[in-house]
């Protein structure tokens, strides 16, 4: 019963957000229902009826056993081994060179005034814990997650057929397992963190300078305004908010078979998670670039939850100034 | 080299059921309970222009499961027939939302994560490990392409509805047939005369 209704949510949930991704096969079984309905006694037409999906009675019993055949999953793998799998290495490697080139030309964000090494409190232990849980987490789910879209193509190629197995045994079984400890991690991270992630009016300047994290052009030396998180903050934010939520649904509805998901509700499953993991790599990798590399002093917030007062005034001058204000400003012992 | 496939003739097929025992029958070591190869579909079910057709995994030519696979674990042997390797399966399911015709299954249908070892038809034909060792009647059943022998469905096939063998050979022998049913154009075989037809 619990299983029924929990499946019938996840089915209507997945559909939902992937009514976009579907658009086109959608019309294209409308119009195959519609054959089936005219569907005339002669054997092309029964055939016709057989490849746009008509159900039959049978003895079998597993999933769909009526149906004799399901061209869906067939368009689903045209989506994913064409556009989703050579997307995700594009991101990938683009991001990654596009950051190293923009890192070597540009150099590292640098305080302008200095370390004041007076610090300055900006997480609390248990958002510091609560970071560290979700980080870990999600960078096991993507490198798991990584060889089981892509290893077939760059890690197979390389190695011997027992390494092989057990590498992808290994990663299919951590990222199984890893999968629901990130979506509690998640779903806390994101509940806690929202109140300080809204946009506001100052956020659209931050982007027009670029957040004043380069070094030449007209955009050298420039700091823009910013709150408790800055623009490109919040929109990492939001897009970890809403692809974790889609990379978590569709991620438990496949990793529980006792759903019994009918074949589409699961294909779209697997294209929702691949495109959300997209989103969040191109993110995780351009977050991971910006804290340890390029904004100097960025680190520490994460590391005792203080960061130095001159990067609190440079990076997120109007929250400083409301905490100064308010007085909740404390420096570290 | 000859391309082996499964054709299921409709005129001919009663919904016997005899396929689908002959392989539990043949795979017996390898088949672990409610996994059942091949399933016979009955359309129209007691309705003019019924119609019965046995399916398994048809070895697909440009197979789905193959290219969707992430632990890469498919093969094609030599005579077109689609094979998979269970020490490399890693149960994750996606072979069975991308075939067309539902064919793979799994043993393990209520756990969290794996569903197991993947299993399907595998034509008699056995699997990567030495042929006739206990390793392949045990993961992957029977070998009878190994022995010279076709598929024991078709084999056994009272009616010869379902036709196993070479490509060009099967389908010339259902164009014969279609030819001496004298109703050449039509596809399945299959064009009912019901008293609807003659109001
Ligand atoms: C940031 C978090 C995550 C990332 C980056 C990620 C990434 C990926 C990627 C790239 C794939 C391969 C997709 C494909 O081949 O099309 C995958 C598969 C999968 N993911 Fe995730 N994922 C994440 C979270 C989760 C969560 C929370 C779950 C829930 C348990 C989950 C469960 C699965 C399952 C079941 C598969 C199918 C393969 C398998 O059965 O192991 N994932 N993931
Ligand atoms: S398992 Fe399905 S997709 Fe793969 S070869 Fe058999 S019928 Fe084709
Ligand atoms: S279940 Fe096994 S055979 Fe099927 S796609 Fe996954 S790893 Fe490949």
């Amino acid at each position: 019963m619990m299983i029924k209704s929990l499946r019938r949510l996840l089915t209507l949930l997945v559909v939902l957000m992937s009514v976009s991704v579907v658009m086109p096969s959608y019309a294209a079984n409308e119009q195959t229902s519609q054959q089936m309905a005219n569907a005339e006694q002669s054997t092309a037409d029964m055939w016709r009826a057989v490849k746009a999906g008509e159900v039959g009675t049978t003895a079998a019993t597993e999933v769909e056993a009526g149906v004799l055949i399901n061209t869906f999953g067939n368009e689903g793998k045209i989506i994913k081994n064409d556009y989703i799998n050579p997307a995700m290495m594009a991101v990938v490697v683009g991001v990654f060179s596009i950051f190293l080139i923009f890192f070597l030309v540009n150099g590292p964000s640098k305080l302008t005034k200095g370390f004041s090494g007076k610090m300055v409190l900006r997480w609390s232990r248990a958002d510091v814990i609560l970071h560290w849980g979700m980080a870990i987490s999600c960078f096991a789910l993507i490198l798991t997650g990584l060889t089981i879209m892509l290893g077939r193509h760059i890690i197979q190629p390389f190695i011997g057929h027992e390494a092989w197995a057990f590498i992808i045994h290994f990663c299919k079984t951590v990222h199984d397992w890893v999968g629901p400890v990130f979506f509690v991690f998640w779903a806390i991270c994101v509940l806690k963190w929202m109140p300080r992630q809204t946009f506001k009016s100052y956020d659209l300047k931050w982007f027009l300078v670029a957040g004043g994290y380069i070094n030449f052009g007209p955009f050298k030396g420039k700091h823009p305004h910013s709150g408790y998180a800055n623009a490109g903050e919040k929109m990492w934010f939001w897009s970890l908010a809403i692809f974790g939520l889609f990379i978590c649904t569709t991620g438990l509805m496949l990793v529980f078979p006792g759903l019994a998901l009918p074949r589409e509700v699961a294909m779209i499953a697997v294209l929702v998670h691949g495109v959300s993991a997209i989103v969040i790599i191109g993110f995780t990798i351009v977050h991971i670039w910006m804290a340890t590399a390029l904004s100097e002093g960025g680190l520490e917030c994460m590391k005792s939850g203080y960061c130095d007062e001159n990067w609190a005034i440079q990076h997120h001058d109007i929250w400083y100034d409301e905490i100064k204000a308010n007085g909740s400003l404390k420096y570290q012992d | 080299m000859a391309v082996m496939k499964f054709l299921c003739d409709t005129k001919r097929c009663i919904e016997c059921n005899g396929c689908v025992t002959a392989c539990s029958n043949s795979n017996s070591e390898a088949l672990v309970w409610g996994i059942q190869r091949r399933r016979v579909v009955t359309l129209k079910e007691g309705e003019p222009g019924e119609a019965s057709i046995s399916v398994a995994c048809m070895h697909c030519t440009d197979a789905p499961c193959m290219a969707v696979c992430p632990a890469n674990c498919f093969y094609r042997t030599d005579d077109g027939i689609v094979l998979h390797n269970k020490a490399t399966c890693i149960g994750c399911g996606y072979c069975f939302y991308a075939c067309p015709f539902g064919a793979p299954q799994f043993p393990q249908k209520t756990s969290f994560g794996s569903r197991g070892k993947m299993d399907k038809c595998t034509y008699c034909a056995g699997g990567p490990v030495p042929d006739f060792s206990k390793e392949e009647v045990e993961l992957y059943g029977a070998n009878r392409i190994a022995e010279g022998k076709l598929p024991l469905c078709a084999e056994m096939c009272s009616t010869k509805a379902l036709l196993a063998g070479d490509a060009e050979v099967i389908s010339s022998i259902y164009r014969q047939r279609v030819a001496a049913r004298s109703n050449p154009n039509v596809i399945w075989g299959y064009d009912p005369q019901t008293a609807a037809d003659f109001k």
